[in-house]
């Protein structure tokens, strides 16, 4: 593959042998196969053959009610947190779109440094906040909104809390990103032609961000699908998630077969996800 | 006129009251990190009864913190240069590469990135065992190597993308060898894309928890883990001391790569 180029067919440099092809991806490609690939697909390889040949992985994972409960609530969490996330996010993706530049960058760095801030340093100030005696209970109730402190936390409402806070940054920057490539004259256009606002906001605007809100909804989605820290510590035992199962499976039970085939089925819906969303919409926006 | 902030209406105070409610949100519990790391109640409380820099000092004087806050550097620092060597070699492979089977490998320098961490974390975890890799410093840096390798080869590639090969051939027919013209032509060329591929991997690698989780001893833990495996324990101020620390770091990163930015338009 690597064609060393010689005196003679330097000179023109043709486009087709300019470089040497596979030779400098052999390094990372290799460490890839090994550290990625091969580990990966024995995981799901596991998943058939522990404890003996057969699908019996499988037949549990989708015979148990509590197996599924975990699968339930796992689509449950994502659902919600997409939901809220894509709500609270429009607006502010508008306004990081529209606001005079001194207040788009001073908001635009306040979601940056709350993206970078990391994880688990966000996910210690929820637990803090959401607590019993946390300042938020504390707040409602010197208001005299609540008489007795709300259960926030090791639940689903922690959950949904904290999340909605990490994928947050996400699906702002996504909107906005599409937002920010709409010509302003298509709306004037529009509304010269006599659409009045709302006809220009619900007919030009919303197709228009259209592909900016299927590709944000489906990243926070997927994304959700597969978390772990912030469940793990903001949520409840009677509300697990798949990840925590799967950790579970193979941390406390050693049960490898079993969290091979939980981990199947994760990859298999965020892979078809992820698919979807290559064939409709291309991974532009995707982020990180 | 949708998109004019001065002829929006009534709409426009809608945008602005929830674009303040999310910044407020998004602000709260950084700045409530900070305030409790420096406040003097064992209990969390806000505001603080009083200002002290205790939590810092017990922080500093605890040798498992300091050691696991050397043991996220290291690893950190060496991911980054193997991310960022490793990713610039496969980036001039997949972007001037000719070769069949191109566009599938790009797509698996990226997998990685779109994979459930868990997933890879508990495949890893399966396959350290074997290799007796767990716990080790060697298993860290792979481990999290697999994880910022892909924020490299994104950074590395755009920026070769956008460098115009003419430059490097023209270097060439003035008489460098192919190397010395990449190295002196192309890699100064897109310093850039270095930077930012060296930025992403090392804060990859910082902020791994869920392989991290996994990989950990008791002897080799790095600070996420630990972080972690005191969070399920308590709610000490010291771990808002730990926590306020990382703040200012990501903060600093955030100034660093604003410098870089305007270094670029200047």
């Amino acid at each position: 593959m690597t064609a060393v180029p010689t005196i003679a067919d330097r000179k023109p440099v043709p486009r087709s042998r300019r470089t040497s092809g596979l030779g400098p991806v052999v390094p990372a490609l290799a460490f890839l196969l090994l550290f990625f690939v091969v580990p990966v697909l024995a995981l799901l390889l596991r998943s058939l053959l522990e404890p003996q040949p057969g699908l019996q992985n499988y037949a549990e994972i989708f015979g148990s009610t509590t197996y599924l409960r975990v699968f339930a609530n796992t689509f449950l969490v994502a659902a919600i947190v997409t939901a809220v996330t894509l709500v609270l996010a429009f607006p502010v993706a508008w306004l990081l779109a529209i606001a005079p530049h001194r207040w788009s960058r001073l908001l635009f760095a306040v979601i940056v440094l709350s993206m970078w801030t990391n994880l688990l340093a966000r996910t210690y100030a929820w637990m803090v906040l959401l607590q019993r005696t946390g300042i938020i209970n504390k707040m409602l109730m010197q208001l005299g909104l609540i008489a007795q402190p709300l259960p926030l936390i090791n639940n689903l409402a922690g959950v949904t809390i904290g999340m909605t806070y990490i994928m947050l940054p996400f699906m702002i920057l996504t909107l906005h990103a599409t937002m920010r490539s709409l010509d302003p004259s298509i709306f004037r256009a529009a509304s010269l032609c006599g659409a009045s606002r709302w006809q220009v906001f619900a007919r030009v605007f919303l197709p228009l961000v259209g592909s900016g809100v299927a590709a944000g909804v489906l990243m926070v989605f997927v994304m959700s699908l597969g978390y772990f820290v912030t469940p793990a510590l903001l949520g409840g035992t009677s509300n697990m998630m798949l990840a925590e199962l799967i950790a579970q499976l193979v941390q406390s039970l050693l049960n490898w077969g079993l969290a091979g085939a939980a981990a199947v089925v994760l990859l298999v819906v965020c892979l078809g996800i992820y698919a979807v969303q290559y064939r409709y919409f291309g991974f532009g926006t995707a982020g990180r | 006129m949708l998109l004019d902030f001065n002829r929006l209406g009534w709409i426009r105070y809608l945008l602005i009251a929830s674009g303040v409610l999310v910044g407020i949100f998004l602000l709260l519990p950084i700045v409530l990190i900070v305030a409790l790391s420096f406040g003097s109640s064992q209990w969390l409380q806000f505001p603080p009864p009083a200002w002290t820099l205790k939590w810092y000092r017990q922080l500093f004087a605890d040798p498992d913190w300091i050691a696991s806050f050397v043991a996220s550097l290291e690893v950190a620092v060496t991911v980054t240069v193997l991310s960022t060597l490793l990713g610039f070699m496969a980036s001039i492979g997949l972007t001037r590469g000719r070769f069949p089977g191109r566009g599938f490998l790009r797509a698996l320098f990226l997998t990685p990135m779109i994979l459930p961490v868990v997933v890879l974390a508990v495949a890893l975890y399966a396959l350290f065992l074997r290799l007796h890799l767990n716990g080790t410093f060697a298993g860290f840096v792979i481990a999290h190597l697999v994880v910022a390798l892909p924020f490299a080869v994104i950074s590395i590639s755009n920026a070769l993308e956008r460098f115009d090969t003419a430059i490097e051939d023209a270097a060439v027919l003035c008489g460098a060898g192919r190397l010395e013209a990449m190295m002196r032509v192309t890699v100064p060329a897109i310093h850039l894309g270095l930077f930012g591929a060296a930025i992403f991997s090392f804060l990859a690698s910082w902020d791994e928890v869920v392989v991290a989780v996994f990989m950990a001893s008791p002897d080799l833990q790095t600070l996420p883990v630990r972080i972690f495996a005191t969070l399920r324990q308590d709610l000490s101020p010291v771990i808002a001391a730990a926590s306020a620390l990382l703040v200012g770091a990501t903060a600093l990163m955030m100034l660093l790569a604003t410098f870089l930015g305007k270094d670029k338009t200047s």
